[in-house]
């Protein structure tokens, strides 16, 4: 029987090999493969979860159970940069849905949508760990802190125009962010290359670069 | 391969175990009370008369604590503390309070919040009447809610299957659907999704919740969330009528209720007998009464033209039959079928074939069963309860999950409660996924696997090893109709010699169990005799007078007697050989040569169409009377409404022809005619309705049962038949020791290879649960649910014959279907549906030719 995954690249291929060899019990790597099969197919497609359901052994419906509970496996297709804006009640008092409003303004689409070459999809979502550094925003998930409207208007822009292969925290926030609610220690190197947080083992981190 | 969770509460104990359970002692409200350790303390309350509201709580499930409506205070070390009555366990000492004003007040606060989404729409929902939530609402609830803001809005209902409509704004989220889909039926496809806000029960997109139990999830909704296609807005609850009986859609005998509004069978739930079904039915005994109200059924006595039938009089039909049948003699007449009937029908046939006619041709099977002394009387026989008991359980026969699927679930339980699985059978079985081993071998070659496991070949090591530990119950049976029914004895032989062995017959067709043990084989008079039990026959006499001196024929002889001449009139009873029979084409020629044909049936079928006359039959929910399911208990069946137009009970009709013939039958009265049976049936020692209505607490009684009333003294040799009399050996050979006399297996293995067929592929012919049966064909809501038909073939032989998924072959020079490559279909073999519109006419021989065709052009 040939493998769900025979479509993958041969690199996810092995990681997901690797993935289900961690774990004594096999279903409990379906969230971790669940972000590999998002990264293979941009989202966790219905056919990325059959994939998986096959891959530990139990039924679709029962991988989409999971899938469905955390708004991070995404059901449609994102762009090549997911902006994440976050309205929760720090940001939202120092002016999230502002900083939102710009977002989406710049991009031209709105909540949950994704601009129609596909470049920039824009979010707002809750909470993302940043309250000291309110209003904070993610593109694949790497964070900026203290963004106003108009740094967000020229981050959407730089992000179309620019179109970075990786997305690195530490570069954006110096770019467009402003207060940060700590010290973020020393630099990071590895950013995001897809709209999927930046794990080195699943290969969605950019590496040294 | 899915893997299957352990249940939490481990093995069961058994009713009839003989280590008692650890008691301990527990207060509720104040007042001591006996329960079980370990026991949830919500069952441990409802024992002692507290009934704790519950939603999600089913004693069948495990616990998951989720609706929070069986809240109690239980005192801990930190004072008294509010918790889950259904998710803790009782513990020596245990102070419970089921009633203080806190537990009151989470009580209505829980209700509260589960109605703030709940739409409330009773006035238009198929639950209301019967809805927990609404019941509940009455007596906990808070009365009022303060809850202002807008309800949750869904599309509703959606279809989560062909049979099952979900309206998601009335479900509360209890989890029990979710749990029988994964914990009982074993098919995870309705799960909890948007979880959140918006959580909802859901199945995959275009992956429908397809499973054989799909229904049972509609019963044990709280709520109005899950509801029927077939049932939907079709009654309120109050207006139903209420009949007990069991199903007869197999030979299991699950214990259901039938519904009945203004004259029409409108439901069936499952009822709970613990010994028998758990509470579960199968979809197929759930959905397929839609046939008894079918207006194709024959509702009066017909007789043949020459372009078709013309409807008479029972008067008129009565004397046909009778003068006809009288003209000849008896042993001209034989009679096929009688196992979709009662026990008391098929004791009035068995009685009118051997007395009134005087022939000993009958045969409850059509040659698609086994040795019909094996199945009756085999021993020791197995319970369904032993399968929980079992520490091995071997099932070489049918597949369960399409042909017993009840059973299905039983041994589904006992493997998910630690027990080992061996399965066996050519393909693949719907019990592979929970085995410790499966055995696949080349359809026809079963005696090789004996062989090799009664002499320890190397390649069953690991098999032998979990065989060895016993208790082992075997589940025996034909895997297929084109398998040698030789098989299953030689299986039952083997599997007697297991540790602690317990044997299971595997027949298939709703009574047969019973028919056979009413004498309805050749072989076998009523109570489990043997014809050549001179001693026993004698004792039937005393009631029967003399019985036929000739040898009975079975089905497959006396249709070809028919074809020969030696048998001139052919009485079918509820029988339809033409699709059934394992050579189709015989059985149609036997029936157009057969001088006279009289058909007992209710529908005009492929066989019953070659009938001189067609007398009209009673169906189940039609007629009561009991029934004997395939581990000998026997059970009551109920009359919810009377016959359709002018169909009757088989007794009725063959006491006319009795009396038209100068003859007494037995009595119209089921109770009498179950009385005799009491008297005259060994093994039915005073077993009757009745009885079984007033003593069994509703569970049935298993035959031979000494608990029984005695009615009549019998010969001292069959008043102490004991249900775990001790299998003997005799001379060098196994034998198995029926209720009476000893039966040697007619097929032992050998040290001898089965020579391979290499010209041709092995059959392995078997029906799915949704096949082309009259029933089936006749109930519209599972008429549809029938499987494309495919030919299975090895990826090997595919390879071979240069065909691809999809691509039609010709099997056996006469039916065209596309292939289906499967690994699961061993080499050399051919997988297909029998009893399938796609295959009819196609004759179940060992072996086959599959040829592709090749495009012409
Ligand atoms: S649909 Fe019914 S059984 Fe299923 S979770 Fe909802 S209320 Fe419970
Ligand atoms: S509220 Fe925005 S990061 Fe916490
Ligand atoms: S019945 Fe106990 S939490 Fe639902």
């Amino acid at each position: 029987m040939t493998s769900p995954i025979a479509n993958w690249s041969p690199e996810n291929q092995e990681r997901a090999n690797k993935i289900l060899a961690t774990y004594p019990e096999k279903r409990s790597a379906i969230m971790p493969l669940l972000y590999l099969a998002s990264l293979e197919h941009n989202h966790a497609s219905n056919e990325a979860m059959c994939q998986v359901a096959e891959l530990i052994g139990i039924t679709p419906s029962q991988v989409r159970s999971v899938s469905t509970f955390y708004t991070m496996f995404k059901q449609e297709p994102v762009g090549k940069y997911l902006v994440s804006v976050c309205t929760s009640i720090s940001c939202h008092l120092l002016g999230g849905n502002e900083v939102f409003d710009s977002v989406s303004d710049a991009a031209g689409v709105g909540h949950n949508q994704t601009t129609e070459d596909g470049q920039i999809s824009v979010e707002h979502v809750e909470c993302i760990g940043a309250c000291g550094g309110a209003p904070a925003v993610q593109v694949n998930y790497e964070l900026i802190e203290g963004v106003t409207p108009d740094k967000a208007r020229a981050l959407v822009e730089w992000l179309t125009q620019t179109t970075p292969a990786v997305v690195l925290a530490d570069e954006m926030q110096q770019l467009f962010g402003g207060q940060r609610s700590f010290d973020w220690g020393p630099a990071e190197h590895a950013g995001a290359i897809a709209p999927v947080p930046a794990f080195g083992p699943y290969g969605s981190a950019g590496g040294d670069q | 391969m899915r893997s299957m969770p352990p249940s939490k509460e481990g093995r069961q104990p058994l009713s009839d175990t003989k280590n008692a359970p650890e008691m301990v002692n527990i207060t509720i409200n104040g007042i001591q009370h006996e329960a079980v350790a370990g026991e949830r303390v919500i069952i441990a309350a409802e024992k002692a008369g507290e009934y704790i509201p519950r939603f999600c709580h089913h004693p069948k499930l495990d616990p998951v604590g989720k609706c929070r409506q069986c809240l109690v205070e239980v005192e801990g070390p930190r004072g008294k503390q509010l918790l889950p009555s259904c998710a803790i366990y009782v513990t020596d000492g245990m102070v419970i309070d089921t009633q203080s004003d806190v537990v009151k007040k989470a009580q209505k606060g829980v209700l509260e919040y589960l109605l703030i989404n709940h739409p409330l729409d009773c006035p238009v929902c198929d639950k209301a009447g019967e809805c927990p939530l609404q019941d509940q609402t009455m007596t906990h609830g808070p009365g009022e809610s303060r809850f202002v803001e807008a309800k949750r809005k869904f599309k509703k209902p959606i279809p989560v299957s062909d049979l099952v409509l979900l309206d998601r704004e009335r479900c509360i989220l209890c989890d029990r659907c979710v749990r029988v889909a994964d914990q009982i039926a074993g098919d995870p496809l309705i799960t909890f999704n948007e979880r959140g806000n918006q959580t909802q029960i859901l199945t995959f997109p275009n992956e429908p919740f397809a499973s054989y139990f799909s229904g049972n999830t509609v019963q044990v909704c709280p709520v109005g969330a899950l509801t029927s296609t077939d049932y939907r807005f079709r009654a309120r609850p109050w207006d139903l009528e209420i009949t007990p009986t069991v199903s007869l859609r197999d030979t299991v005998h699950s214990n259901a209720e039938i519904n009945t509004s203004r004259g029409r069978v409108i439901r069936v739930y499952g009822a709970t007998n613990d010994h028998v079904n758990d509470g579960w039915l199968s979809d197929k005994d759930r959905f397929s009464f839609g046939a008894i109200n079918s207006d194709e059924r024959v509702t009066t006595p017909l007789r043949k033209t020459g372009t078709g039938f013309e409807e008479i009089t029972w008067a008129d039909a009565i004397d046909t039959v009778s003068a006809r049948l009288g003209a000849m003699i008896g042993t001209e007449v034989g009679s096929i079928g009688g196992a979709n009937n009662t026990n008391e029908e098929a004791y009035a046939l068995s009685k009118f074939m051997r007395t009134v006619i005087g022939s000993p041709h009958v045969d409850a099977q059509l040659g698609d069963g086994f040795e019909p002394q094996l199945a009756a009387a085999v021993i020791p026989r197995a319970k369904i309860d032993d399968i929980d008991a079992a520490t091995t359980i071997l099932v070489w026969g049918p597949d369960l999950k399409e042909r017993l699927p009840v059973l299905y679930l039983r041994v589904r339980k006992a493997v998910r409660n630690g027990a080992n699985l061996v399965v066996v059978a050519p393909t693949r079985t719907g019990l592979d996924a929970i085995a410790t081993h499966v055995i696949r071998y080349r359809a026809g070659s079963g005696q090789d696997v004996i062989r090799k496991l009664a002499n320890a070949d190397k390649s069953m090591t690991a098999i032998l090893e979990t065989l060895a530990e016993g208790p082992v119950v075997t589940l025996f049976g034909r895997t297929s109709i084109a398998e040698d029914p030789r098989l299953a004895e030689s299986v039952a032989a083997y599997g007697r010699t297991l540790d602690g062995a317990k044997l299971m017959p595997l027949l298939q067709r709703a009574n047969v169990f019973g028919a056979l043990d009413m004498g309805l084989a050749p072989n076998l008079l009523p109570g489990r005799i043997s014809t050549t039990d001179t001693d026993a026959s004698s004792h039937i006499e005393e009631t029967w007078g003399p019985l036929p001196d000739a040898l009975g024929r079975d089905t497959a002889a006396m249709l070809s007697g028919a074809v020969s001449g030696d048998i001139r009139a052919l009485i079918l009873v509820g029988a339809d050989p033409v699709r059934d029979f394992p050579d189709p084409q015989a059985a149609e020629k036997a029936l157009e040569e057969a001088e006279f044909v009289v058909a007992i049936d209710a529908f005009v079928t492929d066989s019953s169409r070659h009938a001189d006359i067609i007398l009209p039959a009673a169906l189940w929910s039609e007629v009561e009377g009991t029934v004997t399911n395939l581990e000998g208990r026997v059970q009551v069946v109920g009359a919810a409404l009377p016959p359709k137009g002018q169909a009757r009970s088989v007794i009725g009709m063959l006491n006319d022809i009795a009396t038209s013939m100068g003859a007494e039958l037995t009595s119209f009265d089921v109770s009498v005619v179950s009385k005799e049976i009491a008297t005259v049936a060994p093994a039915y020692q005073g077993i009757t309705r009745d009885g079984i209505v007033f003593t069994s607490s509703g569970a049935g009684i298993v035959v031979p049962s000494q608990e029984a009333e005695i009615i009549v003294e019998m010969a001292p040799r069959y008043a102490s038949m004991a249900p775990d009399a001790v299998p003997t050996e005799a001379s060098g050979s196994a034998v198995i020791v029926p209720a009476q006399g000893t039966q040697p297996l007619g097929y032992i293995p050998t040290d001898q290879a089965v020579p391979m067929v290499t010209d041709r592929y092995t059959l392995h012919y078997a029906p799915a649960m949704y096949d082309d049966g009259v029933i089936t064909r006749h109930a519209p809501s599972i008429a549809d649910l029938v499987r494309d038909p495919t030919v299975g073939l090895n990826p090997r032989d595919a390879s071979i014959l240069a065909v691809a998924n999809g691509s039609i072959v010709v099997v056996d020079g006469s039916v065209e279907l596309p292939v289906r490559i499967d690994e699961a279909v061993p080499e050399g073999s051919v997988v297909l549906p029998f009893n399938h519109a796609a295959t009819k006419g196609l004759q179940a021989v060992p072996a086959v030719t599959v040829e592709p065709i090749r495009d012409e052009s």
